[in-house]
């Protein structure tokens, strides 16, 4: 059997599975946190990968071109996009609190429409990628582009960073407090609203990231952000509300499958895993591994 | 009912404001040039799509994000019995042509209880999600079964018969048919059956106390949804002369609940003074610019941040609070549980 197509699948598989993990830990602990359901994040993951792409450029043109001039600009762009993640929670998405979900989805899918057009006047609808000329190379009878692991180093490197954030840290032991009961860290003195405007902003840092890890491999293209936040949404209630692991695990669930299904089914790759967010909605609707409690 | 006499008092206004409206699109294909007798159509078609989306939403608490899906199932229902029906020089005979509009909603009905009998089991935005999932799980059938459905490339070539190519004359088949369809709505919402659904959106458990099988009025309530909007769905094909698989996507789900939350879902015809509102504003905005999207966007933003309950919301509280002074406070709690 010659497993060359099967590998090529797998690579960008995983390197797709990883960017569906950043977005959906970040959606995650939005909605686990502050109950919000964000629309607009894979469309902050969009506009930041436009940051990149620009912050690359100039870069490229002030020192000369070399593929490093990505790392300051994805610090860059996480940096840039962790503020106005802040300043989005701060100004709107607060007011929403004590509304209804249809009005918090509203209000972030104006973002998404609002956002997206603001591409469209900034960078034009032409799309955007970064060519780092890095050579493919060759791995089980066929060529790999190993930037793919530089991804899904990156991705994991996060997903434990996270962990330990999450885990370790005070600021992390408040976060997850807080998906429990927001009431109670308030009763301890924690000021809430500042963890709210916290936890956005990190959301779309993750995003930010995600956006400009991504750049070299597939370009940035108006309307990417529909289909992707669909899948980030499948991939949180797959993987179950509020857990990391979950979300971890579900995302490469759906990253491979969706690889996979190309060979075979060009056209209907999303259809598959919008039925696998069918049959675990129907089968265990907190998701593989969140708990019944929260459902 | 005792306390019906009140709340058709405190509904007066209301229903003058319909008969307003109604006369007024009456008026609509008088205005000189085609355009406005277009966009007439469109605004009645969206329109009704938006009211059956508000069944679910206004009156049984349930958001939807796949509701489009049954508007597609309902146009590509029609398309295909249009396009079987036709003669091979491309036209259709009068009846024909009626029939290949009967067959959209009773296909999307069967499409809606299928759908619905999962999407009952659960609620917020578990129901949402859900129905998420079913819509674009079809759309991306329609999408890639080319087959049968001729997948991206739409089915083209669906001339309405002679008489209904006029702009006006299908403007008012349209009109016509849209009236009868919210009186039917109507009916059903003020209904004891509407009251259920005003008591599941309420209070799930206590209507489960009371002994209402609360995933079967549900279920019942999805399938009308489904075949309104398979109505709408069957207008939409011979109106645009074609349909494609993004007839079924969430964007045009997410249509639906823009319209009702700019018109007011807690009022009947919300939903279609909604789509008066969004779709006039389209047809103008896209005149002058390519940004409609930030335009729409801007104003969505507006409306949830400073007019929480649409604008007819806004009206109703005025009418209310002015009531409430005559009468001190009497005719504002009458028509309180109205709508």
């Amino acid at each position: 059997m010659d497993i060359a197509p099967y590998a090529l699948q797998l690579f960008s598989g995983l390197s797709r599975a990883m960017v569906l993990f950043l977005l959906s830990a970040g959606l995650s602990l939005i909605f686990g946190v502050m109950n919000i359901l964000n629309f607009a994040h894979a469309t902050l993951w969009l506009v930041s990968g436009y940051v990149t792409y620009s912050m690359f450029t100039f870069l490229s043109q002030q020192f000369g071109a070399s593929p490093w001039m990505l790392l300051p600009s994805i610090v860059g762009a996480v940096a840039l996009m962790s503020l106005l993640g802040f300043a989005l929670e701060r100004f709107l998405i607060r007011h929403t609190y004590a509304r209804e979900l249809p009005e918090q989805l509203l209000l972030t899918f104006a973002l998404v429409l609002i956002l997206g057009d603001a591409i469209k006047l900034i960078w034009g609808v032409e799309n955007r990628r970064i060519n780092l000329g890095v050579k493919p190379i060759e791995m089980m009878d066929t060529l790999v582009n190993p930037y793919q692991f530089v991804i899904i180093g990156a991705g994991v490197a996060v997903a434990v960073g996270l962990w330990y954030f999450l885990h370790r840290t005070r600021f992390g032991k408040i976060v997850r407090a807080a998906v429990f009961s927001r009431s109670m860290v308030s009763a301890l003195g924690i000021p809430i609203p500042l963890i709210y405007s916290g936890v956005f902003a990190l959301g779309v840092g993750l995003a930010a990231f995600a956006g400009g890890v991504f750049l070299p491999l597939l370009p940035m293209s108006l309307g990417v952000d529909h289909d992707i936040i669909v899948q980030c949404f499948a991939v949180v209630v797959i993987g179950g509300f509020g857990s990391m692991l979950g979300t971890f695990v579900a995302s490469i669930i759906v990253g491979v499958v969706y690889s996979f299904s190309i060979l075979f089914w060009p056209d209907g790759a999303l259809a598959m895993i919008f039925l696998i967010l069918i049959v675990v909605l129907i089968w265990r609707p907190w998701g593989l591994f969140g708990t019944e409690l929260r459902y | 009912m005792k306390s019906a006499a009140p709340q058709r008092a405190a509904n007066a206004p209301g229903r003058r404001f319909a008969v307003v409206l109604l006369a007024l699109f009456l008026l609509v294909p008088l205005l000189p040039g085609e355009f406005w007798t277009v966009v007439g159509t469109e605004i009645l078609i969206l329109g009704l799509l938006a009211m059956s989306f508000n069944l679910l939403y206004g009156y049984m608490g349930q958001i939807s994000f796949g509701h489009a899906a049954f508007f597609g199932l309902g146009a590509y229902a029609t398309a295909m019995l249009f396009t079987a029906l036709k003669s091979p020089d491309g036209s259709i005979g009068v009846p024909e042509f009626l029939l290949s509009l009967l067959v959209g909603p009773p296909v999307a009905a069967v499409g809606a209880l299928i759908v619905g009998f999962f999407c009952v089991r659960l609620t917020g935005i578990y129901f949402a999600m859900l129905s998420l999932a079913f819509g674009e799980l079809l759309f991306y059938i329609v999408f890639s079964w080319y087959s049968f459905t001729k997948g991206d490339d739409g089915i083209q070539g669906l001339l309405p018969p002679h008489y209904f190519q006029d702009p006006g004359n299908y403007y008012y088949l349209t009109l016509a048919i849209v009236v009868v369809a919210l009186l039917v709505m109507w009916r059903i919402t003020e209904s004891p059956f509407g009251y259920i659904m005003r008591t599941l959106r309420d209070n799930q458990r206590r209507a489960a106390f009371l002994g209402i099988n609360v995933r079967l009025h549900m279920l019942a309530n999805f399938v009308i949804a489904g075949a309104f909007a398979g109505l709408a769905g069957a207008l939409w094909g011979p109106f645009s002369r074609s349909v494609s698989p993004g007839l079924l996507g969430w964007q045009e789900s997410g249509i639906a609940v823009f319209m009702t939350l700019i018109g007011g879902a807690g009022v009947f015809i919300g939903p279609i003074v909604g789509s008066v509102i969004y779709t006039m504003l389209q047809a103008v905005v896209k005149m002058y610019t390519v940004y409609w999207p930030l335009t729409i966007g801007t104003i969505i933003l507006l409306i949830v941040l400073f007019v929480p309950g649409g604008v007819l919301g806004l009206v109703e509280k005025q009418i209310k609070a002015r009531q409430g002074r005559l009468s001190d406070g009497g005719g504002a709690r009458a028509g309180s549980d109205e709508e």
